[in-house]
């Protein structure tokens, strides 16, 4: 098992675009792992994107299980190379980063989505969901874009100290 | 670092922003937290800033003295003590705040026909249920006849005591006329 450091705001690594994968492989199994393995570290962490340890690669896992706002659940999601296929429902909710210390933000995001891209097994993998499941998948998504909740924020009013209420 | 707080106001117009925090980049500080917003036609500025070691109130408002001269403002730099140590200001430690533990927070929209005693009668609604009023912003909109005061607050609360202190929020905006939605933060850290 392998808990890797979880990087912050201004890692370079978090700003960047992240690079397809292309095809799944030994490496990226252990990527996986190594997110899986850093996700299940922090008790309250449902997704870890491979920018967040550092690794520039379009990656990302994901699980709600047992959440209390999840409504859809895949259990563990595991996936390379997302797109979002299609997206609908947006919904304003407060959302924290492991990647950004100490504030929370209110950020739209579609309650619905159908995802594409690889899955573990190196085989196409398609899933939709929703509410919290849906949010989540997102916000890792967003990571391999470069980008954290701070960028998606509508405006100043909707940034908010997190370490006063948490 | 010693911190200072610094408050300026004018009327808005372009350039504030960068005049002020070049006057204070020159001087080697560092601006930290920080509030700036229009407030009827006029720019509000307040902030929290870092600075070098030696610099003190007024030899920061001096090095500031030309954009305030420029932009017609009014500014001001107060020395803070260390929380850790001491009040704001140098007076007793801080107390505890409530709710600043692990808490919730929530938002508190209030609005109605504008009437002096809105923001006093929420407030102290909220003060009396042991509540801890974190970020406030007000506008009075609509016609000059009909005014509409419109007021939006993030409110601190110990965990699980938000539910029933908000019922009493609800109660004085009854009284005073206006409508009040109250909504639950639970922000997820993903």
């Amino acid at each position: 098992m392998v808990v890797r450091s979880v990087l912050s705001i201004p890692a370079p690594v978090l700003g960047t675009r992240a690079a397809p994968v292309g095809r799944v492989g030994e490496q990226e199994i252990a990527l996986a792992r190594d997110l899986v393995d850093t996700m299940r570290a922090s008790p309250a962490c449902v997704g870890l994107a491979a920018p967040q340890i550092g690794v520039s690669l379009r990656a990302f896992v994901v699980d709600v299980t047992g959440h209390k706002k999840a409504r859809s659940c895949h259990g563990l999601v595991v996936m390379f190379d997302p797109e979002v296929m299609a997206a609908s429902d947006p919904e304003s909710a407060r959302e924290g980063c492991m990647s950004v210390p100490d504030l929370t933000g209110d950020v739209e995001r579609a309650a619905k989505v159908l995802l594409g891209g690889i899955g573990i097994d190196g085989r196409r993998l398609e899933l939709e969901a929703d509410a919290f499941e849906a949010r989540a998948l997102q916000h890792e998504i967003d990571h391999l874009d470069g980008l954290v909740f701070l960028d998606r924020v509508p405006g100043p009013a909707n940034v908010y100290p997190r370490k006063v209420y948490r | 670092m010693p911190r200072f707080a610094l408050s300026a106001l004018g009327v808005d117009r372009p350039g504030i922003v960068a005049a002020l925090s070049g006057a204070l980049a020159e001087r080697g500080c560092n601006l930290e937290d920080s509030t700036m917003t229009v407030l009827r036609g006029h720019f509000a500025v307040l902030l929290v800033l870092g600075a070098p070691e030696g610099e003190t109130a007024s030899s920061l408002e001096e090095s500031l003295a030309g954009p305030a001269a420029s932009f017609d403002l009014v500014v001001s730099v107060r020395p803070l003590a260390d929380l850790g140590t001491a009040g704001s200001f140098g007076g007793p430690p801080p107390q505890a705040v409530p709710g600043t533990g692990r808490g919730e927070t929530w938002t508190v929209s209030v609005h109605g026909a504008d009437h002096p005693g809105i923001v006093h009668g929420i407030a102290t609604a909220i003060a009396d249920a042991g509540g801890n009023i974190s970020d406030l912003s007000t506008h009075l909109v609509g016609e000059q006849s009909s005014p509409v005061y419109a007021m939006v607050m993030q409110v601190g609360f110990e965990a699980g005591a938000g539910s029933e202190a908000l019922a009493r929020v609800r109660i004085a905006a009854e009284d005073l006329g206006v409508s009040c939605h109250i909504r639950l933060h639970d922000p997820e850290v993903l």
